[in-house]
């Protein structure tokens, strides 16, 4: 078979104006690039760290997509590349989400996951056949054809942060047996969870050139036995990890501990004791705990609000993320705020998790966003959020120490974020795009 | 999140957005010549699309199969009570009109009109 060349690209999207800027490497593009035939011949671009040349010889362009703020960007992209007569395609996350608008921008929308699948779209380009949808949702492949992402499609000069490396992005599973309020993981990946082989786990994260990983796993604390298997098989390889809620077992984060958990993302959703004790028990294990507040559900007032950023001073968090409850198409908010009336954006652009896109039930969606700017400020007003995060970065530095698996940071690019030259004048953090 | 079959009579088997296999409940009541098409949201035990998200479609399968008239029933989305701690999952009915602009295409249910016509 005669070599097709496939541009694929990660469109960028606005980031959060005042937080830290940091980009991490992409895991949708590198998954699904890992899906396609030998024959075909991929020139990555991640558009947040580096601009498309939208002149480079190709015969095909894919659109991986994960956030809403990207669906807008992309479809742009479309356009530029419909003027230089190029067929387009788009997949990931917010495809799937976006799917009804996204068939109007481009040539084939893929809905699913790629495994054993992504052949035939190409097949199809090639014979001229090419399909308008090509429609998995529902129907999700053996997750033993799952394997290693093409991660050697990276820049990884990109991804480095004044010599640091960023974290990779991993995957263990797929799935999730929850169905939350503000998430549409359920519709997306299915509602049974998915583990992928153990072993299979083992040697794609052995295969990964960094020691630092993030599990992007919905929740690890879908189930108990497949968790202390996975960690007891994960632990030799030294990786130290970042990932969302871990089991609340005294065996399972002893486990997870010893297998290089490094920090949790928590929801800190009320100031209950347990909350409070939850965040202790990470730190008991040698876990740090970035707690993920969420703002603006139904139940909240605004006295909610100021009491739960009051109690973030107790509960000794490592870090926290503030976000404001976004009604994302395909979830349960969606449809109860559509019913009601109460959405008056349908800007995707504006699905930032930062910005107020509905009415609140308690409050003026200004005050809203006004608690959500505090919760930022106070939380960070002691210490900044880079400053937080380089004392996180310390601990897994010394880890990595005694164990004999710390890599210097790279000095040819001590000089350089993200690809760009660093401004020492300036503090790292995201400004705002008008 | 399991879902009480007190608020329906027959499991409805619908295609939802993109084909997916869909399911919800469904009541379907007469009263005062008046055709009452309830369905009910089945959240864990719905392998795909909400009804809401369904809207039209799933209302056009069910008066396909049912031998009814859209333009001649009341059609109603029920959120069911799941007795979950997070009061999102209350009960609320929602009268839809999908001819309506998307203003006026949701009205909800007063208690009395629910208790009406459910006879409870």
């Amino acid at each position: 078979m005669e070599t097709i060349k496939l541009k694929l690209i990660y469109p960028k999207w606005n980031k959060l104006p005042g937080q830290t800027t940091f980009n991490l490497p992409p895991h949708g593009p590198v998954a699904f690039a890992a899906t396609l035939p030998e024959y075909v011949d991929i020139s990555f671009t991640d558009e947040n760290v580096e601009p498309i040349d939208f002149d480079e010889e190709c015969d095909l362009v894919a659109l991986s997509m994960m956030l809403t703020t990207q669906v807008k960007r992309g479809w742009a992209i479309a356009d530029e590349y419909h003027k230089r007569g190029k067929k387009v395609l788009a997949g990931g996350i917010s495809t799937m989400l976006h799917a009804e608008e996204m068939v109007n921008h481009v040539d084939s929308v893929f809905l699913g996951e790629s495994e054993g699948r992504s052949e035939q779209v190409i097949l199809d380009w090639k014979n001229g056949c090419l399909k308008k949808i090509y429609n998995y949702m529902g129907n999700q492949p053996d997750i033993s054809l799952v394997g290693p992402c093409r991660r050697d499609l990276y820049k990884r000069e990109l991804y480095n942060h004044k010599g640091v490396q960023m974290v990779d992005l991993f995957h263990a599973s797929r799935g999730c047996r929850f169905s939350c309020y503000p998430c549409a993981v359920s519709y997306l990946g299915g509602r049974k969870f998915r583990p992928r082989p153990v072993d299979k786990v083992v040697e794609d994260m052995a295969g990964i050139d960094n020691n630092r990983l993030f599990i992007v796993d919905n929740s690890l604390a879908q189930n108990k036995e497949w968790e202390k298997e996975l960690f007891t098989a994960i632990a030799p390889l030294k990786k130290k990890w970042i990932s969302h809620t871990i089991e609340d077992d005294p065996e399972i984060l002893d486990l997870a501990s010893k297998a290089g958990a490094w920090y949790v993302y928590q929801a800190v959703y009320d100031t209950s004791d347990y909350i409070k004790e939850r965040v202790k028990r990470y730190h008991d294990y040698g876990i740090g705990v970035e707690g993920t507040i969420l703002f603006g559900l139904d139940n909240q007032t605004e006295d909610d609000i100021k009491r739960l950023i009051d109690f973030l001073g107790e509960i000794d968090l490592d870090l926290a993320e503030f976000t404001i409850f976004a009604p994302f198409p395909h979830t349960k908010g969606h449809d109860d705020l559509l019913r009601q009336g109460r959405i008056f954006d349908f800007d995707w652009d504006h699905y930032n998790a930062g910005q107020v896109v509905y009415q609140p039930k308690n409050m003026s969606p200004e005050k809203l966003q006004d608690l959500y700017d505090y919760a930022w400020k106070s939380f960070y007003a002691s210490e900044t959020q880079e400053s937080k995060m380089f004392r996180l970065f310390c601990n897994v530095a010394l880890r990595e120490m005694e164990e004999g698996t710390y890599r210097p940071r790279d000095r040819r690019l001590i000089n350089k974020s993200f690809g760009r030259d660093v401004d020492r004048s300036k503090r790292n953090v995201n400004v705002r795009v008008q | 999140m399991k879902v009480s079959k007190d608020y329906y009579d027959e499991i409805f088997e619908f295609k939802g957005e993109w084909d997916m296999e869909s399911s919800c409940g469904l009541k379907i009541r007469e009263i005062d010549g008046k055709k009452y098409v309830i369905v009910t949201e089945l959240y864990q035990d719905n392998p795909g699309t909400s009804v809401t998200y369904a809207g039209k479609k799933l209302a056009d399968q069910i008066c396909e199969a049912k031998g009814l008239n859209l333009k001649e029933i009341v059609y109603l989305e029920c959120t069911p009570n799941t007795n979950s701690k997070l009061s999102f999952y209350d009960e609320e009915y929602f009268q839809v009109d999908f001819f309506a602009d998307m203003q006026h295409k949701y009205r909800q249910l007063p208690k009395e009109e629910v208790m009406k016509i459910l006879g409870r």
